[in-house]
């Protein structure tokens, strides 16, 4: 069975009791010396070195921590994908929150680095800032309104 | 002393206090939010009270409320916590005059060190050295000129404020107007008022600050101090004590200074005076090695610090105080025993420039061994909202020196795990793995200049097999769809049935 997280593509196989599992082309054994599905704590033995390996799932997110290090993972079909900030030259709030200001309208020149809105988020004000020389093509909030994680704020042209 | 108390508060430092009244064996009332009515201050309390929606202004910031809620649950005194009302004149006031007392100093003196313009001409005068600025600006002009004066870089505050907000360092005159504007708006937003001052901004400073203590009978101890200069966003991340660079005689003198300063606004309940300090003063033009900054007139979040140093439990001391108990110590029954760290494990993404992170904790483990503290007010299944503050823990080791604390504090970050929402634990670490932490010279603008920008790890290869592993073990691996975007396998928070296939 294949899987791929990000860009990088893993395939486990069952070999008796244990795992045989290839990435980069690299041939990994796995045992299972205890797997806790409550707290999604696995004991692993990989090439016989021991790994404690928590995991656990949102969506298509896993959340692994091995030796003190938390990634965050994200399953995809292997296809490319990347976290997007801008979308097609809009931008998108970082966070939900609550819009502050506006500073911009339709059709405005604006320059790289200016602030076309200012968003308040967990006490914090935050300044979105265009992310080049343009046009404002839309602005989709107004002063007050709660915005939704990555929904659409401005569109820069 | 009291039976009950209400802690108007919420999070690990409402869990914190209440524990303290349950060792004093007093009874306890948390007060929650539409956002809290699950969390776990509320279940940690002996009773609980709801007092309105989620905005803080609805709830945690609604005076009458709280009042009446401490005075419905039978309650004597309210403890405010930090943050919130913690710092608010009117609210003692107010709590005082229901008949009830409130666990910290007077209205006056709150009052006094509020005002973070009038504090500074009053700390001049009781002799404790100040930063130089001016206070009482308005016009843009004005503050240009000020500026100018003072030389860049500057730093534009609320006179009302602390903690960071409406808080900007301004480089360059034409960064000023926008500076000017947006701390205006935060100062606003945070204390209802708008009021700035303007001071020169000292780039290679340490933020030093002593804990100071009063009783109710004009007895006025300091109990050292802690060094606070690993920040971002202008707020503390990480601290300790004792402060490495710091001579015996340079200890002495602040303490002195602190309270100086405590005495000046006839201080009584837990305090804290803030310094900046610089490492290496001029010799030539006498100017002093340390500043007063402000007074925080509550206890810090920064405090298991100093209980850890001195052995004292503050919080059990601001009630006792409360209650009208004298100190049965003195300056000199004080001393500090070993090497304490904090870190803040904030809900926050150091690689997007600290924002905070929302979301359920799907898995959150603190590390427990000798010398290891948690302060924490979440637990796994919780959800992290975007209404408070995303502090998610404190974690506080105590060694015998500071070598190995800073080692107990990188295996106690290792081994503390939290899923559902990004932290900054790994960053923290990063951070003690550096020459200038180990030698205690950052500074506070070091995280800025010289630290540099976060890039999140490449995963290692023992990630990707657990992580795919997982997903066989845990769900059979029959039911999974190349993308699943819709499914959650084995998250037992959401088992709730509802498997997509």
């Amino acid at each position: 069975m294949k899987t791929t997280f990000d860009t990088q593509t893993i395939e486990i196989n069952p070999s008796g009791e244990n795992f045989v599992t290839v990435i980069d082309g690299k041939t990994v054994n796995v045992q299972i010396a205890r797997a806790d599905a409550l707290n999604g704590r696995m004991d692993l033995l990989v090439d016989g070195q021991r790994v404690t390996a928590h995991v656990s799932s949102d969506l298509a997110k896993r959340w692994v921590t091995v030796n003190g290090r938390t990634m965050m993972l994200t399953k995809t079909s292997g296809a490319k994908q990347g976290v997007r900030h801008d979308h097609a030259g809009g931008l998108i709030a970082p966070m939900p929150g609550q819009i502050r200001s506006v500073s911009v309208s339709v059709g405005d020149a604006v320059k790289k680095g200016q602030t076309l809105l200012t968003m308040e988020a967990m006490k914090m004000e935050i300044r979105i800032q265009a992310l080049k020389d343009g046009v404002v093509k839309s602005v989709s909030v107004s002063q007050g309104q709660t915005v939704e994680r990555e929904q659409i704020l401005v569109e820069v042209e | 002393m009291f039976n009950k108390i209400l802690i108007a508060n919420r999070g690990e430092i409402a869990i914190r206090i209440m524990r303290a009244c349950r060792e004093l064996g007093i009874k306890t009332v948390a007060v929650y939010s539409e956002a809290d009515e699950n969390s776990q201050h509320v279940q940690f309390a002996d009773e609980a009270v709801f007092i309105g929606s989620a905005a803080p202004k609805e709830s945690y910031l609604n005076m009458d409320v709280l009042i009446q809620a401490a005075r419905d649950s039978q309650a004597d005194a309210i403890h405010p916590g930090y943050g919130f009302l913690s710092e608010n004149a009117s609210f003692a006031a107010a709590v005082e005059s229901a008949n009830l007392t409130f666990i910290g100093p007077s209205a006056d003196s709150i009052r006094a060190m509020g005002d973070k313009a009038e504090s500074k001409i009053l700390m001049k005068k009781a002799g404790v050295p100040t930063v130089p600025g001016y206070e009482g600006l308005e016009s843009d002009e004005d503050f240009k000129k000020a500026a100018k004066d003072i030389g860049y870089p500057v730093l534009v505050k609320a006179a009302a404020g602390g903690g960071g907000k409406g808080m900007r360092v301004v480089n360059s005159e034409n960064e000023l107007t926008e500076a000017i504007e947006l701390a205006k708006r935060e100062a606003l937003n945070a204390f209802g008022d708008e009021r700035l001052l303007i001071e020169k901004y000292l780039a290679e400073a340490h933020h030093i600050e002593i804990q100071v203590f009063g009783d109710k009978h004009g007895n006025l101890v300091h109990l050292f101090e802690r060094e606070c200069s690993v920040q971002r966003r202008h707020q503390k991340i990480i601290e300790e004590s004792p402060f490495p660079l710091l001579t015996p005689e340079l200890r002495e003198q602040m303490g002195q200074a602190a309270v100086a300063a405590a005495r000046a606004v006839n201080y009584h309940n837990a305090g804290t005076v803030e310094f900046i300090f610089d490492p290496q003063p001029a010799t030539f033009d006498l100017r002093p090695s340390f500043y007063f900054l402000e007074m925080n007139t509550r206890l810090q979040v920064e405090h298991p610090v100093t209980e850890l140093v001195t052995g004292l439990d503050l919080v059990h001391w601001q009630i006792r105080i409360a209650a009208g108990e004298k100190f049965p110590f003195t300056q000199n029954d004080i001393h500090q025993h070993g090497h304490a760290i904090e870190c803040r494990v904030y809900a926050e993404n150091p690689a997007a420039g600290f924002l905070p992170s929302t979301g359920k904790l799907l898995q959150f483990i603190p590390p427990q061994g000798p010398g290891i503290r948690v302060d924490s007010g979440f637990a796994a299944g919780d959800d992290v909202t975007h209404f408070y503050d995303p502090l998610l823990a404190k974690l506080i080791v105590h060694a015998g020196n500071r070598a190995d604390a800073i080692k107990r504090m990188q295996t106690s970050l290792n081994d503390f795990i939290v899923h559902g929402v990004v932290t900054n634990i790994d960053y923290m670490r990063a951070v003690l793995e550096t020459d200038d932490f180990q030698q205690g010279k950052v500074s506070t603008r070091w995280v800025e200049t010289k630290f540099g920008e976060w890039h999140v790890p490449q995963p290692e290869l023992h990630a990707l097999i657990a992580a795919a592993l997982a997903d066989v073990v845990f769900i059979g691996g029959k039911t999974q769809p190349a993308v699943s975007n819709e499914t959650d396998p084995f998250n037992p928070w959401k088992q709730t049935g509802n498997y997509r296939n």
